[in-house]
């Protein structure tokens, strides 16, 4: 067992921690994040046709 | 009474901002945006048919949404636009779910409801694909657009996220605005109570505090008017210190216009020091009308008879202490 | 700097006491439960803060297990409710949480008989929860979560009993604020509780705050203090 010195010693040191703070905690900010949710695979993109339209004309070489 | 306050200055707002609800020339066009014309101009119709049922004829309020609905129909040609939307786009449902807002305000057109009733006959109509909340809806607005539903209701609800009753804490934004239209097609927009089951009521009861509180936290402020129109909806009240706070915070959020911002996003944007009209049409319509609403609501809830609202149970809870 | 250095040690040894805690709880092996104090792994003014932080959950496996708490670890858990006795003025939490540990240190001093009858065990005033929203009455007893026993009775105990399905509310309030610590304590106390409404589906809320939050020793204690509490022998 420690002495009553060395006890009254270490509260003092400990004393420099605010302890009631921790036992008396203020409630954190709520985080906030909804899911989301991805279009079906392999689904119409956005009602632009891009899996059916045809493919952008390139201007021809020489 | 503040919860009154807010529905006049939500009313305000949109008196004086009606004419963003008209419909211009890509109400019909092929490439026009539905959401941005005819969505907002069939909300519009629905608040206003159901604030005209909350207030008594000789209220300002009363004259002031009559006076938007004769509007909103002359924006539809008393009604000859939805014949007309039918045979350019025969299968879309959503010119029946705004017609039926103008049909449960009295405003009707005959031959509409006579050759929509030719479509919703069809399989292909009845299986359409689409989210079940929304399939209730369309049940709703066959309903009142004197159609004969083409399912079943209970069958419907069965499908939603709140006709499973859901594990409370799986509550996000998709499943709080899916809830909260399941009961306004339930209760035909708050007008019949007694149309959400009691096991959903009880549900309801136990669970919209929680939502509440963290949507109102979330700064979602319009999900939070719809959840407040909700708890106006219901068999019985929730406790009023639930409300009290709600409709505080609510109205806190108002800005000098009486507009309220969907979310708090559009507050940041608006800055620290914003004028009285600070928000883009777009950023605070719907939940500016979803205050006026639910205002509405909670107003004629209140006012109900007493031996109407006490048949509740009590609402203890626990072994006493 | 010497403050938060300070703060940042107390933190860590509240985590490894916790870990240890939660080990013990899992494990049934209750001598795991204060490796962190018995193997001179902190100072002593520390680990002496540190069982005051974590409280009379530091000796709850030898409640919930029902076997003698090991002397090494019970003379530290004396020693730390000796150094740091709430002020007169304290928060009522720090209060409680003193008084809790109190309770504890007297039912493992005398096992089989359970405290003397004598001895005043006067509890610390309750009044502050009398008239207290949902929200605040879910936080302040999920900081209390060690008295959420099976049998335990005080104060405390008596008012969450008799609000069921607040503390359900705000056990979904923690969920949607994403804070596991509160929801995990809330949840301990609700497996206590009669009244809870079915539709919360508290168990696989339970898991949800395992899966989301458990990485963290103290939201693992009271979800482990949560799955031993239907089997625990009263008090």
């Amino acid at each position: 067992m420690p002495s009553k010195d060395k006890v009254l010693e270490e509260v003092t040191r400990t004393e420099n921690i605010d302890i009631d703070a921790v036992l008396d905690p203020a409630e954190p900010d709520g985080v906030f994040r909804d899911s989301r949710e991805c279009a079906a695979l392999a689904l119409q993109s956005g009602g632009t046709s891009l899996l059916l339209s045809p493919p952008t004309p390139r201007p021809k070489k020489g | 009474m503040r919860v009154r306050e807010v529905e006049e200055s939500a009313l305000d707002w949109v008196w004086t901002h009606r004419d963003r609800f008209a419909l211009g020339d890509d109400a019909l066009a092929a490439d026009g945006q539905v959401n941005r014309t005819w969505k907002p101009l069939g909300e519009l119709t629905q608040v206003c048919a159901s604030v005209s049922r909350c207030t008594p004829p000789g209220d300002p309020l009363h004259t002031r949404v009559s006076e938007l609905l004769d509007f909103a129909w002359q924006q539809t040609h008393r009604g000859e636009l939805f014949p007309l939307m039918q045979s350019l786009e025969p299968f879309a449902t959503y010119p029946l779910e705004v017609y039926a807002a103008f049909a449960s305000a009295g405003l009707r057109h005959p031959g509409y409801e006579a050759s929509a009733a030719v479509l919703t006959r069809t399989r292909g109509w009845r299986l359409t694909e689409q989210y079940p909340t929304r399939r209730l809806g369309v049940l709703e607005a066959e309903r009142r657009s004197g159609i004969d539903p083409h399912g079943d209701v209970p069958q419907a609800l069965g499908r939603t996220w709140l006709g499973g009753l859901p594990e409370p804490w799986t509550f996000e934004r998709a499943a709080g605005y899916a809830l909260t239209h399941v009961v306004f097609h339930l209760t035909d927009w708050g007008r019949t109570p007694r149309g959400v089951p009691e096991d959903l009521a009880d549900y309801l009861l136990h669970w919209l505090p929680p939502w509440l509180d963290t949507c109102l936290d979330a700064r979602m402020w319009d999900l939070s008017c719809e959840l407040l129109a909700v708890a106006a909806s219901l068999p019985r009240p929730p406790e009023p210190a639930v409300l009290e706070d709600a409709w505080q915070r609510v109205a806190a959020a108002r800005a000098g216009s009486g507009a309220i911002p969907e979310e708090g996003a559009a507050q940041d944007a608006a800055g620290a020091d914003p004028g009285p009209d600070p928000y883009d049409f777009a950023d605070c319509y719907h939940s500016t009308l979803m205050a006026a609403f639910a205002a509405a609501l909670a107003t004629a809830a209140a006012a109900r008879p007493p031996d109407v609202r006490q048949a509740a149970r009590p609402a203890g809870q626990g072994a006493p202490g | 700097m010497e403050q938060s250095s300070t703060s940042a040690l107390l933190q860590g040894t509240v985590l490894d006491l916790a870990s240890d805690v939660v080990s013990a709880l899992r494990s049934g092996d209750h001598a795991r439960a204060g490796s962190t104090l018995t193997a001179g792994g902190a100072a002593e003014g520390v680990a002496r803060a540190a069982v005051r932080v974590l409280g009379a959950d530091t000796l709850l496996p030898s409640v919930l297990l029902r076997v003698t708490p090991d002397p090494a670890q019970l003379a530290v858990f004396k020693e730390a409710v000796a150094a740091h006795p709430p002020r007169h003025d304290a928060a009522p939490t720090v209060m409680w949480s003193h008084w809790a540990m109190t309770r504890a240190l007297r039912r493992a001093e005398h096992p089989l008989t359970g405290p003397p009858r004598d001895e005043p065990d006067a509890e610390p005033d309750a009044r502050w929860l009398d008239d207290a929203g949902w929200q605040f009455l879910t936080h302040q007893l999920a900081v209390l979560a060690p008295l959420a026993l099976p049998g335990e009775e005080c104060a405390v105990t008596r008012v969450a009993r008799g609000r069921p399905v607040d503390v359900a509310r705000g056990f979904v309030r923690a969920v949607r604020r994403r804070d596991w610590q509160q929801a995990a304590g809330a949840g301990r106390w609700l497996t206590l509780l009669d009244g809870v409404p079915d539709t919360l589906g508290l168990e696989a809320g339970l898991d949800f705050v395992r899966l989301m939050g458990g990485s963290d020793p103290r939201v693992a204690l009271q979800l482990e203090a949560a799955r031993l509490m239907p089997a625990g022998v009263l008090l």
